[in-house]
């Protein structure tokens, strides 16, 4: 980032901040999760560019390690022709040269890619020769006498000592702090500390509404809250800093200042300030990023101000007292940066010791010397030795590289099988050329081809299938019904299933807010909520209301619903933190609660529809209808309802989307989807994501009433879209957990169409018990072949049972998107791995459509395949690790036990069976119209152009497959379509636990 | 079936023996690599439940049969060892006190080995977690049902071992392995209190069954100091002050193993124990009025501390420190049943909460209400509650501070004395340069080499130095002797006879 040093630091400092939103973890609240791409911020640059500098910046490992990609290319899930491809596409240069007489840097390149990176330590290293190979035919033993007269092994220890001490000095501010310096000298994490000591403060000022205290000085902001505190803590004693308190309620009130101030003594030079603040708040990337992002979002939250500010200011005041007082204890006085780098300049041994024992792997008696040279001198005890151990160290770790290349050549001369004589032949100048050049072979490049080697080799399968399916046009019956449901990848499976129950069926998918964007406010809702994807404000609010007459009851149930919730309330509350009411409150739920943990454990589906049925009858239910119309003038920014042409306009510009104008079956089903689980903090996670994480079922019930409507329909007719009166909306939410069906307004259905609305509710529930018995192939503890009616049991249970971490299993799956006509994929099995939504090219000559739904779905589909992506490959760092140990902290966010960083991105159980990679969008258009859209709108340039996610058109008249590469242009497909074929879904997945292929389903052929 | 009834009490035993021998047969499928995938999982809960509800269900009939036969009382099993004039005996002791809050117990462990079954379906550390788990389920039934002070020791100190291994359950996070340190250093003090009093128990009394115990009349000096030893074991385990912030580190676990150590079960084994010396207590007003406080303060402290928590497990921990500050508070003014009740109550209600602890964003949905306006503004109050009065850090500055250094002492002696003393395989010497084959390191290696150079010149001097010298003249004298022995032994008379020889000496 470039900017004037010139500056006063408060400007520059907005600046800073803007810049932390790119690389901080943006995720809100955890009640409002919505898939996101982890690297949002890195989203201008190219994918492997970008994953570069996140890798860069906090240490992730943005590519599944390469043991997994072995794994998979092992078992035939990535061909040597994929990898040998992926060479060519990720850019390499000059891949049919020869490095060696008769080896091109391709065959070399495969080798290394086969051979894998990991260099076994010298133990591990030692043992693998004594005990497996023993290396009979001594070629470990030769490929060291090769590498052994590399240049750079005939160093002195003291050379070696100050070049390390040097490149360390010299990143500190840029890819590290001295916190970090500090930890590779003393093994002591400062971070430890500081963040006990900031966790509690932050989630304080943070709390949603846990704590019931709040810091006396809050609202005048962080830092004064921090310092009002700070100045009484007697813990400055304790962690032998005193003094510091005295310190700290002296400090000025500006934080600015205060940052300013500790900075300069920090770093003297300012113009690595930006890079060392970045590396502060990435140090804590989860408590950072949820203070950027409260201090980003101040209309979202009433109460005490953010300010990011005041965060920086605590943490870098923390920073420089706890590490000059490590300082104070590795040296024996409190040095700055300066006296710390010429310190250990003066004493390369201790140096070389230190940095030795925290951060190679030692043998055990070297790392045993070394560390108890390193604890004596916590007791602060005199030390010798340093000088004499130093030496040893020096010559391990110069023999240790010659040995860490000695194996590298083993393996490299394994997969390119080579012998004795060919190893003779090479020469310790051919071993030296041969090892630099797979060095040009970073290890994120090597990941970079391994994905692209996996990507390819799914890309193949599909368009394969695509292929296929193509060449067996069918004709369906004429559509008893129609049925529109979200996009979403598990949607895949349902509309498969129900196509294969009824052939007569015809299925559509769309963004799972049905082009209605809105607040709705179901009866029971204290406020309304945003249904529409995260980046749209809704205008227009929608409201559930009783129907005329039974505004007395709605009175009574309100009554009665408020008594159970203040019930609740009191019960969870009040036993958590009243004094006198704790224990009575205990005393009269303690059998209750025994009975439902039995319960919940025994028969959990039972308690949840009991509870459900014996809250219904405490309540009443209530008959509700929509106040759907607007009835007079926009008052205020939210209209209440939609008028005669807005809801005119959203469902013409719908029907159009999905290419259904024409040819309307008697009954349409707009059917929108949630999730449900128990005790699950992630739970909007599961829930509709073009829906902001929440249910859509509301935007279903809306949309079937507009279309429903006379005037909405009569005046359809004028733009040339004609409902015939035969034609009836219905809608109804599919339960992606428990494969259920809620339908909405039922009683409001005329009798005409009551007969065919039956015969679809008996298909659909038949659909959703197959559903079930296909999600539960791969879930390991579902009972292994179930019928229909175990497997529908069995995901009711696992819904209502609060032991499950894996209610379901989400979007583990996604792998692809088409945008296309059902045409396009009916008929074939794609796992539920594929996002399906509908588009009729024939209805889009100018790219109109296709370019809006591209503008619509592209983000959230990216978003949710990236997610899945980054929380994958590095669950560590992009993801929040297990479930099992996760911790509710204020509200917003989970931690892990009870003091750690916040945790985002998904839980490890969510994304254990995904399969990383990148969303590959398959549009039924000619390339060259993709090619317009790609040129007018600079978002789509950036997703595809960078490769966020992977592009290919198939020609809605030829069905020619073609794919889009940035750097190349358009590649058309010219592979082998060859699919199996089975009748139904079920006889390719029974007994399967695995990802499958695709194959044709003659069945569906009917 | 009266009869049949009457002698289930005989095989209570089983209760805490079930889950033991699950844990090893766990353990041992582990050791051999036999619990590998998915189904393996299976298996283990299978065998961890089968444990956990046979338990249960036998207390269960027990609890039955005192319907018609009265409480069973104390029943002894068998001798552990003897010594003197005092022993250590399997007994059990099942009273009012003990069959109740035992039967509860198993109820809720059988239904959280359930729940964590589910729950850590697929965890690297599944197998681990349901060994240590079952520790846990027999350890706690050894304090409750046990009918000696010797017992409840064992079972004290699996439930601490199974405690400590949990909340490092996440071993590679240093938090919960530091953490885990520190409820296991702290508890040892309350252990010390144990032992103390069991030594003074086995001498002044000399027994440890519980009648006699508690029926023994010592003199009131004598008593106080025994009650004493038992009171400091009884507030570290259930996390009384000054032992409180254990039990706030200990939340690293798995959801499951907070909810049935600290939510449920543990947490009240301290109050367990002060209930099953209630006798002694009751001589003691004294011992009574100091429980009174450490209990109020407690939970002053609980209270106070509980406004300014964040998040969930360590809110709901303070508010069960609480409760259990009222059960010490209560047996403080000797309403045992009162706190026998309480103790019932609250462990179910909050193995419920705590298993609940994700959900709470759906189950509550306004802030609790503030504190009063008084204490709302104080803000070193503030601060010290945010900071849980630095107890936690005062803890580590005197406790494991201190422990940890003199365990890096004890390391250096190792390193610099033991270890060079005994020495290391592989580091050898030679002893003598003249003979570098000959290599030594440590004090017993030293001493071999130099007995092994010893005989050597034994050796030499009778054999290889000379002919003809005495060592050779007896030997051929004996090798005379065999070989006429060896001849004779040939001959197969003497053959059956040295064949029958065997065969007696054998049978």
């Amino acid at each position: 980032m470039q900017e004037s040093p010139k500056l006063p630091l408060r400007q520059r400092l907005q600046g800073w901040i803007e810049h932390l939103t790119h690389i901080l973890p943006a995720q809100a609240p955890i009640r409002d999760f919505v898939h996101h791409n982890t690297l949002h911020g890195f989203q201008h640059l190219p994918f492997a560019q970008a994953l570069a500098a996140a890798s860069r910046l906090n240490g992730a490992k943005p590519y599944w390690p390469e043991g997994r990609f072995l794994a998979e290319y092992a078992a035939g899930r990535i061909a040597r022709a994929d990898l040998a491809a992926a060479l060519d596409d990720v850019g390499l240069s000059e891949l049919d040269a020869d490095v060696l007489p008769g080896l091109s840097r391709r065959t070399l390149f495969l080798a290394a890619l086969l051979a894998g990176s990991t260099v076994p330590d010298k133990v591990r290293r030692d043992w693998l020769v004594r005990e497996h190979e023993g290396d009979v035919d001594g070629l470990f033993a030769l490929c060291r006498t090769l590498t052994a007269s590399a240049p750079e092994t005939s160093e002195d220890w003291r050379v070696l000592a100050e070049a390390r001490w040097h490149a360390l000095c010299r990143e500190v501010g840029v890819t590290r702090t001295l916190r970090s310096l500090l930890e590779n000298l003393s093994g002591e994490d400062v971070l430890e500390t500081v963040r006990s000591i900031l966790q509690r403060h932050l989630a304080a000022h943070l709390d949603l509404g846990f704590s019931a205290w709040p810091n006396p000085q809050a609202e005048r902001g962080f830092f004064a809250a921090w310092k009002s505190c700070a100045a009484h803590d007697l813990a400055w004693e304790l962690d032998e800093l005193p003094g510091i308190r005295d310190e700290i309620h002296d400090l000025p009130d500006d934080p600015v200042v205060v940052l300013e101030t500790e900075l300069r003594n920090l770093l003297p030079d300012e113009s690595l300030w930006l890079a060392y603040l970045e590396r502060l708040a990435l140090e804590l990337p989860g408590w950072s990023g949820m203070f950027l992002w409260r201090d980003q979002h101040p209309a979202a939250f009433a109460g005490e101000p953010v300010d990011m500010a005041d965060y920086l200011a605590v943490r870098i005041f923390l920073e420089r007292h706890l590490c000059t007082e490590l300082i104070r204890r590795l040296t024996g006085a409190p040095l700055g940066f300066d006296d710390l780098e010429a310190y250990y300049q003066g004493n390369p041994a201790e140096f070389l010791v230190r940095h030795a024992l925290h951060s190679v792997n030692l043998p055990e008696d070297l790392q045993a010397a070394a560390a108890g040279l390193c604890a004596a001198t916590v007791d602060g005890r005199e030390v010798h030795g340093w000088a004499a151990l130093a030496p040893r160290l020096g010559d391990f770790l110069q023999v240790d590289a010659a040995n860490s290349r000695a194996w590298r050549l083993l393996e490299l001369a394994g997969q390119l099988a080579w012998g004795d004589s060919e190893l003779r032949a090479l020469g310790p100048d051919g071993a030296a050329c041969l090892l630099a050049a797979v060095d040009t072979l970073d290890p994120l490049l090597r990941g970079q081809i391994w994905l692209t080697a996996y990507e390819a080799h799914y890309r193949d399968q599909l368009f394969s299938a695509l292929t296929v399916n193509a060449r067996h046009p069918r004709a369906w019956p004429q559509a008893s019904a129609q049925v529109v449901m979200c996009m979403d990848d598990r949607e895949e499976g349902t509309r498969r299933h129900l196509e294969e129950v009824a052939p007569d069926i015809q299925t559509f998918g769309a963004a799972g807010f049905f082009g209605v964007a809105m607040y709705w406010q179901g009866v029971d809702d204290a406020a309304p909520t945003a249904l529409c994807p995260v980046v749209v404000t809704p205008e227009h609010l929608v409201r559930e209301v009783v129907k005329a007459g039974s505004e007395t009851a709605r009175e009574n149930r309100a009554g009665r619903r408020e008594t159970r919730l203040r019930w609740r309330e009191r019960l969870y509350q009040g036993s958590r933190r009243h004094a006198i009411g704790g224990p009575l409150l205990t005393a009269l739920a303690a059998v209750p609660a025994l009975f439902a943990l039995g319960a919940s454990s025994l028969a959990p589906d039972w308690l949840a529809r009991a509870s459900r049925r014996w809250r219904l009858a405490f309540e009443g239910r209530l008959a509700t209808e929509l106040a759907l119309t607007a009835d007079g003038e926009p008052t205020d920014r939210v209209r209440q309802g939609f008028s005669d042409a807005e809801q005119l306009d959203r469902v013409e510009a719908f029907l159009r989307t999905i290419g259904l104008t024409e040819g309307f079956a008697p009954l349409v089903l707009i059917l929108g989807h949630g999730s449900g689980s128990r005790n699950n903090p992630h739970l909007s996670a599961y829930d509709c994501g073009a829906c902001s994480g929440r249910h859509g079922g509301p935007n279903a019930r809306v949309f079937a009433a507009m279309a429903n409507r006379r005037e909405v329909r009569e005046q359809l007719l004028g733009r040339g879209i004609a409902i015939p009166d035969s034609c009836y909306f219905v809608a109804a939410e599919h339960h992606t957990g428990d494969d259920s069906i809620e339908w909405y307004d039922l009683d409001r259905v005329p009798d005409a169409w009551q007969g065919k609305l039956d015969t679809l509710l008996a298909q659909l529930a038949d659909a959703c018990r197959l559903h079930a018995v296909e999600r539960c192939r791969r879930l390991a503890s579902a009972p292994p072949r179930p019928n229909p009616w175990q497997a529908k049991q069995h995901v009711a249970n696992r819904v209502a049972d609060p032991a499950q971490a894996r209610p379901e299993l989400g979007h583990a799956t996604n792998a692809a998107a088409f945008i296309g006509r059902r045409s396009m994929s009916r008929g074939l099995f794609l796992d539920r791995r594929v996002f399906l939504i509908s588009y009729d090219p024939a209805n889009d000559p100018d790219g109109g459509i296709v370019e809006r739904i591209l503008l619509a779905a592209g983000p959230v589909g990216a978003g949710i395949a990236l997610e899945y992506y980054f929380s994958t490959v590095d669950n560590e760092r992009f993801g929040c690790g297990s479930k099992v140990t996760h911790n509710l902290t204020g509200l917003f966010g989970v931690m892990e036990g009870a003091d750690s960083d916040l945790r985002t991105g998904l839980p490890w159980q969510m994304v254990e069976i995904h399969e990383p990679m990148r969303l590959l969008v398959v549009v039924e258009q000619t390339p060259a119209q993709l090619t317009q859209i790609l040129g007018r709108q600079p978002a789509l340039q950036e997703l595809v152009g960078n490769g966020w996610i992977n592009l290919a058109a198939q020609d809605p008249s030829t069905a020619a497959l073609s794919r889009y590469c940035p750097r190349r242009g358009w590649l058309s497909w010219s592979g082998e379509a060859v699919l199996p074929q089975v009748a139904k879904s079920l006889d390719w997945f029974a007994g399967e636990s695995g990802p499958l292929a695709p194959a044709l389903l003659r069945g569906a052929l009917a | 079936m009266s009869e049949l009834s009457r002698d289930l009490a005989d095989l209570v035993w089983l209760v805490p023996v079930l889950p033991l021998l699950v844990a090893v047969l766990v353990g041992c499928r582990v050791l051999f690599g036999s619990a590998a995938g998915d189904g393996a999982e299976r298996t283990t809960a299978a065998l961890g439940e089968l444990a956990a509800l046979g338990a249960f269900l036998l207390l269960l009939l027990i609890d039955l049969s005192v319907l018609w036969h009265g409480w069973p009382g104390h029943r002894m099993f068998g001798i552990w060892f003897a010594a003197a004039h005092w022993q250590g005996s399997w007994s059990f002791l099942l009273d009012a006190l003990a069959l109740p809050v035992a039967t509860l117990s198993a109820l809720i462990g059988w239904l959280i080995v359930r729940f964590s079954a589910t729950y850590l379906h697929r965890e690297a550390g599944f197998h681990r977690f349901f060994i240590v788990l079952c520790l846990f389920l027999s350890g706690i039934q050894c304090v409750l049902l046990s009918g000696n002070g010797l017992l409840l020791f064992v079972g004290w100190e699996m439930c601490g071992i199974a405690s400590f291994l949990l909340i490092g359950y996440a071993w590679q996070r240093p938090v919960a392995t530091g953490n885990a340190l520190f409820a296991f250093i702290t508890n040892r003090a309350g252990d010390a209190g144990l032992l103390f009093s069991l030594g003074l128990a086995a001498y002044w009394v000399g027994s440890f069954e519980w009648p006699a115990l508690l029926a023994a009349a010592l003199p009131l000096v004598d008593l106080r100091v025994l009650v004493l030893g038992f009171a400091v074991a009884a507030l570290a385990k259930s996390a009384q002050l000054p032992f409180t912030p254990w039990i706030l580190r200990a939340l690293e676990g798995p959801t499951p193993s907070s909810a049935i150590f600290y939510g449920s079960l543990l947490v009240h084994a301290g109050v367990f124990l002060l209930l099953r010396l209630e006798p002694m207590l009751a001589q003691l007003p004294d011992v009574l009025a100091g429980l009174l406080l450490v209990g109020l303060l407690t939970s002053a402290y609980a209270w106070l501390c509980g406004l300014v928590q964040t998040d969930v497990k360590s809110g709901l921990m303070f508010a069960t420190v609480f409760q259990v500050g009222l059960m010490f508070a209560a047996i403080g003014l000797g309403w045992t049943t009162l706190a026998t009740v309480h103790l019932c109550l609250h462990a179910a209600w909050r193995a419920w909460q705590f298993l609940l602890a994700p959900s709470w964003l759906v189950l509550t949905r306004d802030r609790p209400a503030p504190p009063p306006a008084w204490l709302r503004r104080n803000q070193w109050l503030y601060t010290a509650a945010m900071q849980r009065f630095w107890l936690d850090k005062l803890g580590a500055t005197l406790l494991a501070a201190p422990t940890e250094a003199i365990a890096r002492d004890v390391r250096s002696l190792e390193e610099r004395f033991i270890d060079r003393a005994i020495g290391e395989p592989g580091r050898g010497q030679p002893i003598l340069p003249e003979r570098p084959l000959v290599c030594a390191d440590g004090l017993p290696g030293r001493l071999l080499a130099s007995a092994s150079e010893m005989l050597q010149r034994v050796e030499n001097r009778l054999l290889l130095r000379a002919r003809g010298g005495v060592a050779e003249r007896l030997l051929r004298e004996a090798g005379r002797w065999l070989h006429t022995l060896e001849e004779l032994l040939e001959q197969p008379r003497y053959l059956m006879m040295a064949v029958m020889v065997t065969f007696v000496v054998i049978l």
